[in-house]
C-alpha cells in the first residue's frame, strides 16, 4: 500500500514538473513581440464580447480580412447591449477569449486578463496604455482614442488673418478679437444657457492646464490654492481666465441667457460662430449638423495653453481589449495576433475619428493640429485616495467634471457685467477648496 | 310586543354601529396607510437627516445645528431668500388683476365674457415646462416681445435684453408667474361672486350705488374667504417658487436662482442631503410663518370691515 501510494506520489510529481516545463515552454509572446504574418497554421476559436452593437458588418468585414492571413482561426463576436453591467458579471467565466475590459479593480487585472508586456516597452509604441495597467504591467490594448480641444471655424480664422492656431491663452484672446473685427461671427459661443456646456471647461484644468496627467486626481485634492495665478498663463486660473476676459471684452454671443444647443450646431458650420470650448466628441455633431452648408469648415485644435513651450490635450483610450488568462495557449496566442491585427491593420481608430492607439498611425483630419502636441490620460488617483476628489467636490460645492456648471456661468455674468473681478472669484473658490480640504482633514502639500 | 320593541332597537343600533366603524376604518385605513408611508415618514426622515452631514450614500455623522447655521449665515441663501420678494410683489399684482377682471366680467354684462374668461384662464392649463419654452423664446433678444414692441415703433436698441440684464430679470421671469396664475385667481373670485345674493346689487343700485361703492361694500366682504385663500396660496407659491426660474432662467443661472432651486442644486448636484433637509425645513418654517401671519393680520383687518359693513348695513336698515 505504501509502495503504491509512493509511486502515486512520484508519478504526480513528475508529471507536475512536467506540464510546469511545457509551460515554460509555452510562454506567450508580448504584445509588442508579436509579428504578424508568422505562425499562420495556428488553429483556434475566438468568442469576442464586444460593445458596439451598431457596426457587426465592420467588425465581420475585419474577421474576413484577419483569417486572409489565419484561415484556421475562427472568431465569434458577440455585441452585447448593455455592456458594461454583462461584461463585469461574466468577466470571472471561461464563456469569453477576448472583451472589452470592464470597471474590475485594479489589483485584480491579472486574476481574469492576460499580461500584454511591461507598460514602459508598451507606451513607447502605443497611446494610452496605461489606463489598463497595474505594477507596471499592461493588461489590455485600447480600441481606439479621444481628445479635448476646442472646435474652430477654418473659413473664419482664414477671414479673421489668424494663419497660425493660438498656442497661449493671450494669443487666443487677440484671435476672438480679429474675429470680431474683421467677420460678422461671433467669436466665441459660451452655450451659456444648457448648462453642461459650461461645466464642459472643467475637463481642461488638469492635463491642459498643467502638463500633468497627476494634476486633476492626485494633485488638486492636496494643492494649496489651486486657483491662484501662476504668473505664466498656465494652471486651472488661465483656463477660465480665457473665459473671463472673452465675456468682459464682449468677444461672446449677445445674449448668452438664451443660447439653443441644438441651434448653435449649423451655426459653427456655416461659419455664425468661430469658436467653442468642447470634447472633440463634439465634432462629428457640428460636422454633420442638420442645415450645415460647410462641414469642410468645422476644425479642431489644442486647448490655448502652452507648459514649458510645449502644448498639452487631455486624452483617453476609449473600451480596452483583454485576453481571458483562463484560455487555452493557442486562443491566447491567436487573441494576441487579432489584437494586434486590429491596432496595426485594420484602421479602426481612423474610421471612427479617434486618436490612433499605434503611434505610428495616422490621425484623422479631425487632429490635424494636433501634431506634436501631447496626449496625456488622467493618472487614476493614489490607492485610498479614490473617492478624495468626488468628496471635496461635494464640500467646496464647486464640483468640478461633476455638473458643477453653476460657478463657471458666474464667470460669465461677473465678466460682462463688470460686477466681481476675476482675481476675486478666483480667491473665492479658493477658500472654498481650502475650507472643505480642512472640513475633510485633507493633507495640503 | 313590547319585549321585542325593546330589543330590536338595541340589536339595530348595535348592527349599525359595527359597520360604520368597519366601514370608517377600511376607508380610513388606505389613505392613512399612504399618508403616513409617503408623507409623515419621510417628513419625519428628512427631520432626522437635516442634523446629519451625509450624502446619498454616506453619512458622515451628527453635526448638530451646523447645516440651519449654514442657511442663515452664507449670504448666497439669504440672497435667495429675497429673491422671493419679487414673487410676491408679483403676487401682489396678480390678485389685483384677477380681481379686476373678475368684477368686470361679473358685474357687466359683457358680450362674450365666455370667451374672455377662457382666454385668460388657459395659462393655467398649460404645462409650467412648456410655459418655460414659451417664454423663453417670448424674451429672446429680437423674437417675440421684441418685434411687438418694435411694431409699435420702440426700437431695437432702446429695448433691454430681458434675461441677460440682471436688473430686470427677475421681473421677467415673475410675469411669466403672473400670467400663468392670474386666470386661475380670476376664476376663483368669479365662482366667489356668483354666491353673493344679487338682490343686494338691486338694492344698493336703488339706494343710488355706484360700481364702486358696490365693489366695495358687496362684492369684497362677500369674497372674503376666498381671497384669504388665494392670497395664501400665492404667497407661499411665491417663497417656492421654482419652475420660471429653471426653466426660464437657465436653471436659476444670472442671479435667477431662487431658494427652491438651491436646495435642488444641494440635493442633486452637490449631494450634501443633510444640508438639503435643513433648507427645506427652513423653507418650510418661513412658509408657515407667512401663513399665520397673514391670518392674525387679515382677522384684525376683515373685522374691522366686517364691522363697518356690519354697521353701515344697519345703518341702511334703520333708513330703510
Amino acid at each position: 500500500m505504501k509502495k503504491l501510494f509512493s509511486l502515486i506520489l512520484a508519478v504526480c510529481l513528475v508529471l507536475s514538473m512536467a506540464s510546469f516545463a511545457s509551460a515554460e515552454e509555452k510562454t506567450l509572446p508580448t504584445f509588442d513581440q508579436i509579428v504578424l504574418g508568422e505562425n499562420t497554421d495556428l488553429t483556434a476559436k475566438i468568442h469576442f464580447a464586444y460593445h458596439r452593437t451598431d457596426i457587426p458588418d465592420k467588425l465581420n468585414g475585419y474577421v474576413a480580412e484577419f483569417r486572409k492571413i489565419y484561415p484556421n482561426v475562427e472568431i465569434e463576436y458577440e455585441l452585447i447591449t448593455d455592456y458594461a453591467e454583462n461584461a463585469l458579471m461574466r468577466v470571472d467565466n471561461t464563456d469569453w477569449t477576448i472583451m472589452g475590459i470592464p470597471t474590475v479593480q485594479k489589483d485584480e487585472l491579472s486574476k481574469y486578463f492576460v499580461p500584454l508586456g511591461s507598460l514602459d516597452t508598451l507606451s513607447g509604441q502605443y497611446n494610452f496604455m496605461s489606463s489598463w495597467s497595474f505594477d507596471g504591467v499592461c493588461y489590455g490594448i485600447p480600441s481606439t482614442g479621444n481628445a479635448n480641444g476646442v472646435l474652430y471655424n477654418k473659413r473664419i480664422f482664414a477671414e479673421a488673418g489668424i494663419t497660425e492656431l493660438p498656442k497661449t491663452p493671450e494669443e487666443f484672446i487677440a484671435a476672438l478679437k480679429a474675429v470680431k473685427e474683421k467677420t460678422d461671427a461671433i467669436p466665441l459661443y459660451t452655450n451659456y444657457a444648457a448648462g453642461w456646456t459650461m461645466g464642459a471647461w472643467d475637463a481642461y484644468i488638469g492635463v491642459a492646464a498643467t502638463g500633468k496627467d497627476t494634476y486633476m486626481n492626485q494633485d488638486l485634492p492636496h494643492a494649496k490654492d489651486p486657483f491662484a495665478d501662476q504668473g505664466n498663463s498656465t494652471g486651472p486660473y488661465a483656463v477660465y481666465k480665457i473665459l473671463y476676459d472673452a465675456a468682459a471684452e464682449g468677444l461672446i454671443e449677445e445674449d448668452y441667457t438664451t443660447t439653443d444647443w441644438e441651434g448653435c450646431k449649423p451655426m459653427l458650420n456655416n461659419g455664425q460662430i468661430a469658436c467653442m470650448v468642447l470634447g472633440s466628441w463634439a465634432f462629428t455633431q457640428m460636422r454633420d449638423a442638420e442645415g450645415g452648408q460647410h462641414p469642410e469648415d468645422v476644425g479642431y485644435m489644442a486647448f490655448p495653453i502652452t507648459i514649458d513651450g510645449k502644448q498639452y490635450a487631455p486624452a483617453g483610450g476609449d473600451y480596452n481589449f483583454g485576453i481571458n488568462a483562463k484560455a487555452s495557449y493557442e486562443e491566447k496566442l491567436a487573441s494576441m495576433y487579432y489584437l494586434k491585427w486590429l491596432t496595426h491593420e485594420s484602421g479602426f481608430a481612423f474610421s471612427e475619428g479617434g486618436v490612433p492607439i499605434d503611434k505610428k498611425g495616422a490621425y484623422p483630419d479631425l487632429y490635424a493640429a494636433f501634431d506634436g502636441i501631447d496626449m496625456l490620460s488622467d493618472a487614476d488617483a493614489l490607492p485610498g485616495e479614490e473617492t478624495l476628489l468626488s468628496e471635496l467636490n461635494a464640500e467646496s460645492e464647486l464640483n468640478f467634471n461633476n455638473g458643477g456648471n453653476t460657478k463657471v456661468q458666474e464667470i460669465v455674468e461677473h465678466g460682462f457685467n463688470h460686477d466681481k473681478s476675476f482675481d476675486d472669484i478666483m480667491a473665492d473658490w479658493n477658500t472654498a477648496w481650502s475650507e472643505a480640504q480642512t472640513s475633510l482633514k485633507v493633507e495640503v502639500k | 310586543m313590547s319585549f321585542v320593541r325593546t330589543v330590536q332597537p338595541d340589536l339595530r343600533k348595535k348592527r349599525i354601529n359595527w359597520q360604520k366603524a368597519a366601514v370608517i376604518v377600511l376607508f380610513a385605513a388606505v389613505p392613512l396607510f399612504l399618508l403616513i408611508l409617503f408623507t409623515y415618514i419621510p417628513f419625519g426622515k428628512m427631520i432626522q437627516f437635516s442634523f446629519y452631514n451625509m450624502s446619498y450614500t454616506k453619512n458622515k455623522g451628527f453635526v448638530g445645528l451646523d447645516n440651519y447655521l449654514k442657511v442663515f449665515t452664507k449670504p448666497e441663501y439669504v440672497d435667495a431668500m429675497l429673491l422671493s420678494l419679487y414673487y410676491m410683489a408679483g403676487a401682489v399684482v396678480q390678485l389685483a388683476l384677477a380681481l379686476f377682471f373678475a368684477s368686470v366680467l361679473s358685474l357687466e354684462r359683457i358680450r362674450g365674457s365666455g370667451v374672455f374668461k377662457a382666454v385668460l384662464f388657459f395659462p393655467f392649463l398649460v404645462n409650467g415646462i412648456a410655459i418655460g419654452y414659451i417664454f423663453k423664446y417670448f424674451y429672446t433678444r429680437g423674437f417675440v416681445l421684441d418685434s411687438v414692441l418694435q411694431g409699435i415703433g420702440i426700437p431695437l436698441e432702446a429695448l433691454p435684453y430681458w434675461l441677460r440684464d440682471q436688473r430686470i430679470n427677475n421681473w421677467s421671469l415673475v410675469f411669466t408667474s403672473v400670467w400663468k396664475y392670474c386666470g386661475q385667481n380670476m376664476v376663483l373670485f368669479i365662482g366667489a361672486i356668483a354666491s353673493i345674493d344679487p338682490t343686494l346689487y338691486e338694492a344698493a343700485t336703488i339706494d343710488g350705488a355706484n360700481r364702486w361703492q358696490q365693489f366695495k361694500a358687496i362684492i369684497l366682504p362677500g369674497i372674503k374667504t376666498v381671497f384669504m385663500l388665494n392670497l395664501i396660496l400665492s404667497i407661499t407659491g411665491s417663497l417656492s417658487a421654482f419652475e420660471p426660474a429653471y426653466v426660464v432662467g437657465s436653471m436659476g443661472a444670472n442671479g435667477t436662482a431662487t431658494f427652491f432651486i438651491k436646495i435642488h442644486q444641494m440635493a442633486h448636484v452637490s449631494q450634501k442631503v443633510g444640508q438639503a433637509c435643513a433648507m427645506a425645513m427652513v423653507l418650510m418654517a418661513l412658509i408657515l410663518i407667512f401663513t399665520v401671519a397673514q391670518r392674525l393680520f387679515f382677522r384684525y383687518v376683515m373685522k374691522d370691515s366686517e364691522s363697518t359693513f356690519n354697521a353701515k348695513a344697519n345703518k341702511a336698515k334703520a333708513l330703510w
